[in-house]
């Protein structure tokens, strides 16, 4: 790595930082409680605070777990990317439909196995992605393969999920919660049920960077040094699995976030995972929690889920990125 | 690796088809001198770049086998086989803002553990090493992408090089460079050989660089090997007519035999 862009790194990092602390401040400020930083810091740590309390229990888990989402697909975001060799992949492509639809199912006829849900969505992901990868298997896996039927395996799911939301009148709001994408209604228990998995995932994600970065190589020059590419594109999708599915399950399908935010980084930062992979996951909480906050801010006391606007917001800001940066990441 | 006889590698009754029906390779044997250049020629479609893949384990034989001294690389785990072999492929892609020194560390990998990155001294000195016979020391901290075709080919060089392999193999080294890089790519694989000892097998198109730069010439038709031997006293208008189709001819020019390739 260069100096100059080790220092830029740097700064990155802390301004992305700064962003996320500051939009956690302004959330836990959004609503119909206000609080200062003092009060806030004497509710908390000090004496008890009727109207800190209530924040704590309505708007600190739903905080958490948009920040825990965001960064979860995120990166899983950069896991597949890494894996297909194409900055298009999605979590999306792979796995996530089927999470979630089987985080519907659970919903929808199983709500006593609430607290399974994340790891039937795991099973439901799991199950979506080794689907996908038998049916590309031919001699290895190719990345352009995968990709296509990701898409079909993809579409099958989301239809599945659409058409279970609409048997039951969409009424059901578990399902519908899980079917569009809707954050609202978080309590502490959803915190506890998905913050080990994701934070497992997101550790494991570090850890095989350099497998990551591997994979950035032709398939046979990575075979050439050693390394067994089917395993490890195995390996790195499993990872990117756990992610998208745990987040899918809380959160519901988010597909955007796992596009722009691993886009924007490495035009930020680079394309080395070792530093990709913990920015990208910094900035996908930030994104996902400044989505979540705007989204019950501007039509208040309606809410407009998170996806939506990432989708409306997104778009646009990827093109200008785009077409603004000198620098082309396999576009 | 203990190599008997001089023989570096061996393919014994090697058959290969993609379809199961053609037989690409059919019944091939080769044995690969050690400390020598050995140049793998032949026309478009002939099964030398299939034989290439097979050597490198990129592909695996319907029949019969590769012995690597005297351990089927079929047997070989891959860092094994890495550790042995280095191979330097066409067409490389790398991510657009690695750097020199980066890239070249890749090629320490097969010694490293799986969520491991070079960094050892022994890695740092194998890399610097590497960088040093490439000429490429200069430019350590450039992206790869900046750098020339010629200097980029030396760099995906330089990355087999850390490998720290007693055998290089090459395909088409020179496709794409222009002759001034063409000769230097050529006159550093020549070092290669020459200084280190390293075993070189390349795939290779210039018949004229093959007479010049090879030890041993390998001529393929057919998924068969038709021709083995100096390429001084093998390659004639007869066996090039054999290999391509076309009667090329053949003139000595201060002693040096040239195929007039026009």
């Amino acid at each position: 790595m260069k100096q100059t862009e080790r220092k830029h790194n740097a700064l990155w990092f802390i301004l992305v930082l700064a962003l996320l602390f500051g939009m956690t401040y302004i959330s836990i400020n959004t609503g119909s409680i206000e609080l200062s930083m003092k009060r806030l810091y004497q509710g908390l740590f000090v004496a008890y605070d009727a109207d800190v309390a209530t924040v704590w229990d309505l708007r600190f888990p739903r905080i958490i777990i948009a920040a825990l989402g965001g960064a979860a697909l995120s990166v899983s975001g950069v896991l597949f990317q890494a894996c297909m060799k194409n900055p298009i992949a999605d979590p999306g492509i792979i796995g996530v439909r089927g999470a979630s639809f089987a985080a519907v199912l659970v919903a929808g006829l199983f709500p006593t196995l609430y607290f399974f849900t994340p790891m039937l969505a795991f099973a439901g992901g799991i199950l979506a992605c080794a689907m996908v990868y038998l049916l590309a298997f031919r001699n290895g896996l190719n990345p352009l393969r995968i990709i296509l039927v990701g898409v079909a395996v993809n579409a099958v799911f989301s239809g599945l999920t659409q058409a279970f939301n609409s048997m039951t009148g969409g009424n059901l709001s578990g399902v519908a919660s899980i079917a569009n994408s809707n954050i609202a209604q978080k309590t502490w228990d959803d915190v506890y049920i998905i913050t080990g998995y994701v934070l497992l995932g997101l550790v494991l994600a570090w850890i095989s960077y350099h497998q990551c970065d591997l994979l950035s190589l032709s398939d046979q020059t990575a075979r050439g040094l050693g390394v067994n590419v089917t395993l490890v594109r195995i390996w790195i999708s499993l990872i990117a699995v756990v992610l998208a599915s745990i987040a899918t399950a809380e959160v519901g399908v988010v597909s955007f976030i796992g596009l722009i935010v691993p886009h924007v980084a490495r035009l930020l930062v680079g394309s080395a995972h070792k530093v990709l992979i913990p920015f990208t996951m910094i900035g996908g909480a930030f994104l996902m929690l400044m989505a979540d906050t705007l989204g019950r801010t501007i039509a208040a006391p309606y809410e407009i889920p998170a996806s939506i606007l990432l989708s409306i917001a997104g778009g646009p800001m990827l093109i200008i990125l785009l077409r603004r940066s000198d620098k082309a990441y396999g576009v | 690796m203990e190599y008997k006889n001089d023989l570096v590698m061996e393919a014994k009754g090697l058959t290969f088809s993609y379809d199961g029906r053609h037989n690409v390779i059919e019944n091939l044997e080769l044995a690969l001198q050690q400390g020598k250049i050995t140049v793998l020629m032949g026309a478009n479609g002939c099964g030398k770049s299939t034989l290439f893949k097979l050597m490198t384990r990129n592909l695996y034989p319907d029949d019969g086998d590769i012995m690597l001294a005297d351990r089927d690389i079929e047997m070989m785990g891959q860092k094994e086989f890495a550790r042995n072999v280095a191979i330097v492929h066409q067409n490389n892609t790398s991510p657009p803002d690695i750097t020199v020194e980066t890239l070249v560390g890749y090629g320490r990998t097969p010694y490293l553990g799986t969520f491991q990155a070079a960094g050892s001294r022994q890695d740092r000195e194998a890399v610097a090493w590497a960088m040093a016979v490439t000429h490429v020391e200069q430019h350590r901290s450039s992206y790869v992408s900046e750098l020339s075709g010629g200097q980029r080919q030396r760099v995906w060089i330089a990355m087999a090089l850390a490998q720290k392999t007693d055998i290089l193999f090459l395909d088409e080294p020179t496709t794409y460079l222009d002759i001034r890089y063409q000769i230097e790519i050529m006159k550093l694989i020549r070092d290669l050989n020459r200084e280190y000892g390293i075993t070189i097998v390349m795939v290779h198109h210039d018949i004229n660089q093959a007479i010049e730069y090879g030890d041993v010439f390998v001529g393929m038709k057919d998924g068969r090997i038709v021709a083995q031997g100096n390429p001084e006293e093998t390659i004639d208008t007869e066996l090039l007519y054999e290999l391509y189709g076309i009667r090329l001819p053949v003139v000595e020019v201060a002693g040096k035999r040239f195929v007039m390739t026009v």
